[in-house]
């Protein structure tokens, strides 16, 4: 009788360990959903090809439920997290908070990035040791349809007050076809869509000694020219997220887009899906009283601080930022490089005919402000933005709510 | 022997409930009450000590008024339709008529759902374009109605599709309510030339009356607590018109992490709640009296 009790027990022990063995070789990933998320799975498909023993989880999050799980996790110490895909704004915060690991000490991570998004990589900015791989090279450009413009004699826009010139006459001579569309649902949608408007009046959110500085006849030119494009755009876009303005442009129901970021052009020449097939043109966005401000957002890799599986999850995002897949990820879902020199690629710009401007405006991209209480900042001005859009309160007024909150918060 | 004359026994049957309420109940409360008069973002560690600093804040910011103000507005809105709803269908489903039980099936159906599926419905319902309801209106020649993105109108339209979802809970509480009324008193009324509205008014709704108490009590907390259908259908949104308490104190709390004035935030709906559960317990008590 004591013997298969014994060799049960041996095996059961030989079991529990060969299964502990095999946990300790596992990768968690938290990323983003959409087209972020199609080519994280696609990379996690590849990798676990190469890789048969990791066992890999991925979660598949939009922005604000992604932001929020992964700064639980690090604030519980949860160590439940390896990969973690963040926003460049989320950096500041998560860097200063000593949430991600310093990659050069794991090893490093080898490529040649676009300066902008390999700064905010970077803590301090530019300078410092690498915390984030970046994965995504986004950068905010501006769309318009060049067929338009040029079946009724127009340039394309120079200053936003020419968008909104540009946006009236398509609205009045093409039927079914709205003057421009952006992001207007509230929080960060609405915030990255007025940005470059700030921006090309010279406008800010926080000035350089870190005080809000909504409250300026800058900001509220750029929120009044923001809301002179309303009347001009479809209605409802107070509700438009990315979804919205992709499938319009898409579709055709739009000639302008204020806002239009490279990882949402992917499908804009695929026959199957648009009917605008060559006629959108993307560019740096216009400029005002200043140069164009186009508007950096890329998507990055990082190693959680308290992660269990460091190493692994290193190697990992050198297998995602690696020329191959980068270009891969490119070819495959449209979602742009950060690799500067995929932008020179012949087979990408075949694919993708706006990469050279593309890459000009990633070169001469602005970050947002490098503050860690930007999460809060983005949305009580992503709130008073929305309030100003759909008539709630007056644009004077919302700036300067706006101004006192932010001011309040960075105080806090 | 009874248990009563043993106090220890007592004592002993009702340890593991009552550990388990002061565990799960009572020091979350507490801890929260704690934390509402600190600066903290992440629980007791490095929390500073400010008073009634947080709950003046709450009182001047306009977000926390305007969220307060929805909440309110959204549970009396939603919760009498509901009962009303609930009413009408209870009286018309206790007659006797060819398909009642499969009616009852379909009027059953929304509550059932999850609130995030009756979310996404609605939002396509909603939607300005390509939404159901739009089309409807075009095909009689009206104008489509903004329900989502109009900030007017955007917290009634998360009300209509509410009350879709849970008019259906009240119906089976005044429907349960009009089974227990003896039928013997209408034939008795009938016979003194009691009229339909007559027998209505002095019969059915007197009798009804601690069954519609308890369908609006409970809808109205439960509407209080208002946060899926909004997350889902506006987010908040437009602007801050849809914004109720509960958002609020998920956004201090989970986006901002600024756990004192979250606290804060809950303590107000804790109050808020707590005075109309204790109404409700009040009532259930007079009732057993009774």
């Amino acid at each position: 009788m004591r013997k298969p009790i014994a060799a049960l027990a041996v095996a059961t022990a030989l079991a529990v360990g060969a299964v502990e063995a095999q946990a300790q070789d596992r990768l968690v990933i938290a990323g983003r959903d959409a087209a972020f998320g199609t080519a994280l799975a696609r990379m996690v498909e590849a990798y676990q090809q190469r890789n048969p023993t990791v066992r890999i989880e991925r979660l598949e999050l939009p922005g604000g439920p992604l932001y929020e799980r992964i700064a639980l996790n690090a604030r519980e110490r949860a160590r439940a997290l390896d990969v973690v895909m963040l926003d460049d704004i989320w950096a500041p915060e998560f860097m200063a908070n000593n949430w991600l690991a310093d990659l050069d000490r794991l090893g490093g991570v080898p490529g040649t990035f676009v300066k902008s998004a390999d700064a905010v990589s970077r803590n301090p900015v530019g300078t410092g040791p690498r915390f984030a791989a970046p994965m995504v090279g986004n950068v905010a450009m501006f769309a318009y349809r060049g067929d338009l413009l040029a079946k009724h004699g127009l340039q394309p826009p120079r200053s936003w007050t020419e968008v909104a010139t540009i946006a009236r006459t398509i609205q009045e001579r093409e039927p079914g076809v709205a003057g421009v569309a952006f992001r207007g649902i509230r929080g960060n949608p609405i915030v990255t869509g007025f940005l470059p408007i700030l921006g090309a009046y010279g406008g800010e959110i926080i000035d350089s000694q870190g005080r809000a500085a909504l409250d300026s006849p800058a900001a509220l030119a750029a929120l009044e020219q923001f809301l002179a494009l309303r009347p001009l755009a479809p209605r409802g876009v107070e509700t438009w997220n990315a979804t919205e303005v992709r499938e319009a442009m898409e579709q055709g129901r739009i000639a302008m887009s204020a806002e239009f970021w490279p990882g949402w052009a992917g499908t804009l020449d695929d026959a199957s899906r648009s009917r605008v097939v060559g006629n959108v043109n993307l560019v740096s966005p216009p400029g005002q009283t200043r140069g164009p401000a186009p508007m950096l957002g890329a998507w990055m890799l990082g190693v959680a601080a308290d992660s269990p599986n460091a190493a692994r999850a290193l190697d990992f995002i050198r297998f995602v930022v690696s020329p191959e897949n980068q270009k891969r990820i490119a070819i495959e879902t449209g979602n742009p490089p950060t690799l500067a020199a995929l932008y020179a690629d012949t087979d990408l710009v075949r694919q993708f005919r706006w990469y050279p401007a593309q890459l000009q405006a990633l070169e001469n991209a602005v970050a947002r402000p490098r503050i860690a209480q930007w999460n809060r900042v983005e949305a009580i001005l992503g709130e008073h933005l929305q309030m100003a859009l759909v008539g709630q309160t007056q644009p004077r007024e919302a700036l300067a709510e706006a101004n006192r909150e932010i001011q309040r918060a960075l105080a806090r | 022997m009874r248990a009563q004359n043993r106090p220890w026994l007592l004592l002993v049957l009702l340890a593991p409930a009552a550990a388990l309420f002061v565990l799960l109940t009572m020091y979350p409360l507490a801890r929260v009450f704690l934390l509402s008069f600190a600066a903290s973002d992440h629980g007791f560690e490095g929390a500073r000590f400010v008073g009634l600093e947080n709950y003046a804040e709450l009182l001047q910011g306009r977000s926390f008024r305007r969220a307060a103000w929805n909440t309110a507005f959204f549970a009396l809105v939603a919760t009498v339709a509901e009962v009303l709803v609930g009413l009408g269908l209870a009286l018309l489903l206790d007659r006797a008529f060819a398909f009642r039980r499969a009616l009852t099936l379909v009027v059953l159906a929304p509550y059932v759902l999850s609130t995030i599926v009756v979310a996404a419905i609605w939002r396509a319902w909603f939607h300005y374009d390509v939404g159901f309801l739009n089309n409807a209106l075009r095909a009689v020649g009206l104008d489509g109605v903004p329900w989502l993105f109009d900030p007017n109108i955007a917290l009634l339209s998360i009300a209509l599709a509410d009350v879709w979802q849970n008019a259906p809970f009240c119906f089976l509480i005044l429907y349960a309510g009009l089974r227990s009324i003896p039928p013997e008193l209408y034939e008795a009324a009938r016979i003194d030339g009691a009229g339909a509205w007559r027998r209505f008014r002095d019969i059915t709704v007197p009798l009804l009356t601690p069954y519609l108490f308890v369908a609006a009590l409970m809808r109205t907390l439960d509407s209080f607590k208002l946060f899926d259908k909004v997350y889902a259908m506006t987010g908040g949104g437009p602007g801050n018109a849809t914004e109720t308490l509960s958002m609020h104190v998920h956004r201090l709390a989970f986006r901002f992490f600024d756990i004192g004035l979250a606290s804060a935030a809950a303590v107000a709906m804790i109050l808020v709640a707590g005075t109309l559960g204790a109404a409700y317990a009040v009532q259930l008590l007079r009732s057993e009296a009774r």
